[in-house]
């Protein structure tokens, strides 16, 4: 078979066994690895200011080392203050997006199921709105209580809320039907939507502006201070989702034979949804609706490496960081020097993508 | 030893099995028997711990209300009537899921030489790099009973018998695949395991059980051994249809001669 003679041509499946995929797996996420690191010091390096990679690793190896003449301060400031954390932020958030998809689909047994298609992030939209929106007034007590966090902590709720509704109406006796999924996924959008138009309504001036841009999706305005209020959020409920993937893959035979394969399933529902509504939650909080990276980002990997989320979620927290460097990368140069917000980015790449994908399943998937 | 007490399961607020005792020991085949609806299914996934039920459920004298689901994959796999799968997965990948919660039983290291030796045994040599959505459905059938054997592939561990579920494991199998699946069953309960299978085709039922089960609307209509339970009285009045009952020498194993429909 095709996939044998990959892998065994690299030279790592010497004892590899037919439709055993493992060691192709980790020769992907091998790649995948030194992918991120390039795409990083890309992303450091493109842009107005000239610092080449050269000279940012050279900086960041020998540090502030007298003699070492590497980045000029101006460059320095460019790359450490505004590209640094633009590029954290989004390694951070294309990887929660592109693993909450993955997890998402792997509890709906559905390629198709993703935080942006089925109305969690519209949740999270709406608490992120309500907090921006209502912050000084009605909401005050809960924003002086939480500083920082009450952003992201909203999101999540919104977000944890739509998926806890979504699960219960469209599984019954531990069979999700597809199509109550979607429609009643785009109910729920359209409700979460709907009320957080109210609130836009009753926005001023300052805060549209500032909803609008952040409602099509962007990284701009990356701060350290951004990313330390959802980073370790993200951080926490990623570093989780390798403890629910053998439990994931046990659940592709329904949650009957899961359990009978002695995973506890009510536990893995919920951690996962709990997981991925914080990770959603979190990345809708600082960069607005990103969609499509949680669909397209596990389809291609299932293609290249089998749908075993052992090594499916490692590998698409990779390949979703890279893809949206990349996509952050064309929406800061396209239209430079201003930029376009990378929602627009990811959308006009992703929908298509995702028509194509209905067009290969179609007949496939039981809709 | 399972032993079933006075088991009644409910679904929706209607009764599906009434006041059911099961009894088996290792080193058995229990086959339960009985028409479509007569709550067979219901009854193992009671004893599969997947159905609220009342009465008392003891899988080797431990009650199954108190195993957690690691406890409960360790001393019995489940073979359902019928499995979906929701991602393009290889035969050999399904079959190692059989190792994702349970203890195979083999020495460590040896547990990923298992799909390929349970594959074997259901004569699927060479069929683990094939993608299982594109089985035929008896092949489906066999993989997935190489899973459950792969879960619990030693039938005793830690010196206690371990148990197979098999809910219609040879209904959509040609007779020789029938047959091969059946002498895995036997020979599982030889080595000291224990096998309770829903089965259809009695005379499958009277060559390889030890007892039957006759199940008829929710409740136990007559268990024993197939000479005691095969008799024409009963299963007409089960079946609900015209049938001769035998006897095959040696050993005067009976076996079932459909007459034309009641």
């Amino acid at each position: 078979m095709a996939d044998q003679s990959i892998a065994g041509a690299a030279g790592v499946m010497a004892t590899a066994s037919e439709g055993d995929r493992s060691g192709r797996a980790r020769i992907v996420i091998l790649f995948l690895c030194v992918g991120l690191v390039l795409v990083v010091l890309l992303s450091l390096t493109s842009g107005a200011s000239d610092a080449s990679a050269v000279s940012v690793v050279s900086d960041w190896l020998l540090g502030a080392a007298p003699g070492n003449e590497a980045l000029n301060a101006r460059d320095r400031l460019i790359v450490y203050d505004i590209r640094l954390p633009r590029v954290i932020l989004g390694v951070l958030i294309g990887a929660a997006l592109a693993v909450s998809g993955a997890v998402m689909q792997g509890l709906f047994r559905n390629p198709l199921a993703d935080p942006g298609l089925i109305g969690v992030s519209a949740g999270s939209s709406l608490g992120a709105v309500a907090v921006i929106v209502l912050g000084a007034t009605v909401l005050a007590p809960f924003t002086a209580a939480l500083g920082t966090l009450a952003l992201p902590l909203a999101a999540f709720c919104g977000g944890l809320a739509t998926t806890l509704v979504l699960y219960q109406v469209a599984t019954r006796q531990g069979r999700t039907s597809v199509a109550t999924m979607l429609l009643a996924g785009i109910a729920l959008a359209a409700l979460a939507m709907a009320l957080t138009g109210i609130l836009i309504f009753m926005a001023d001036d300052r805060q549209l502006r500032d909803l609008t841009f952040w409602q099509l999706g962007s990284l701009a305005g990356a701060t350290w201070q951004k990313i330390g209020s959802v980073g370790p959020i993200i951080v926490l409920a990623l570093a989780a989702m390798p403890f629910l993937a053998r439990g994931l893959n046990a659940l592709a035979l329904g949650e009957a034979t899961a359990g009978h394969l002695g995973i506890p399933v009510q536990r893995l529902k919920y951690t996962a949804i709990v997981g991925v509504s914080a990770a959603v939650g979190a990345s809708v909080a600082v960069s607005g609706g990103i969609g499509f990276v949680g669909i397209v980002v596990p389809h291609l990997l299932r293609l290249a490496i089998g749908p075993d989320n052992r090594y499916l979620l490692p590998a698409s927290a990779l390949l979703g960081a890279c893809l949206l460097l990349l996509a952050d990368a064309v929406a800061r140069t396209i239209v430079a020097p201003a930029e376009l917000p990378i929602g627009i980015v990811t959308a006009i790449a992703g929908a298509p993508f995702f028509l194509w994908i209905l067009l290969r399943k179609r007949g496939v998937v039981d809709l | 030893m399972i032993e079933a007490r006075d088991v009644s399961v409910a679904i929706g607020g209607k009764r599906i099995v009434t006041n059911v005792d099961f009894d088996m020991r290792p080193g058995e085949i229990a086959a339960i028997v009985g028409p479509n609806g007569s709550g067979k299914t219901t009854f193992l996934r009671a004893l599969s711990g997947d159905l609220a039920y009342s009465g008392q459920i003891a899988i080797n004298g431990r009650d199954l209300a108190v195993m957690k689901p690691v406890e409960a994959a360790t001393v019995r796999a489940v073979l359902p009537q019928a499995t979906t799968l929701s991602f393009p997965f290889t035969v050999r990948e399904i079959v190692r899921l059989g190792l994702v919660g349970g203890r195979s039983g083999v020495l460590p290291g040896e547990d990923e030489r298992l799909p390929e030796r349970a594959l074997a045994r259901v004569d699927l040599d060479g069929f683990a790099g094939r993608f299982y959505q594109e089985l035929s459905g008896g092949e489906q059938q066999r993989v997935q009973l190489a899973r459950v054997l792969c879960q619990v592939w030693a039938p005793v561990l830690d010196g206690k018998p371990r148990y197979l579920f098999l809910d219609e494991p040879v209904s959509s199998l040609d007779i020789k695949h029938q047959l091969i699946i059946m002498n895995i069953a036997r020979d599982f309960a030889r080595r000291g395991g224990g096998v309770v299978a829903i089965l259809h085709d009695l005379n499958l039922t009277a060559m390889y059980a030890d007892r039957i089960f006759v199940m008829h609307r929710g409740r136990l209509a007559a268990t024993g051994s197939p000479q005691d339970v095969l008799s024409d009285d009963l299963i007409e009045k089960v079946f609900d249809c015209r049938l001769k009952v035998g006897a095959l020498p040696p050993g005067n194993m009976p076996f079932v001669l459909p007459q034309s429909a009641a």
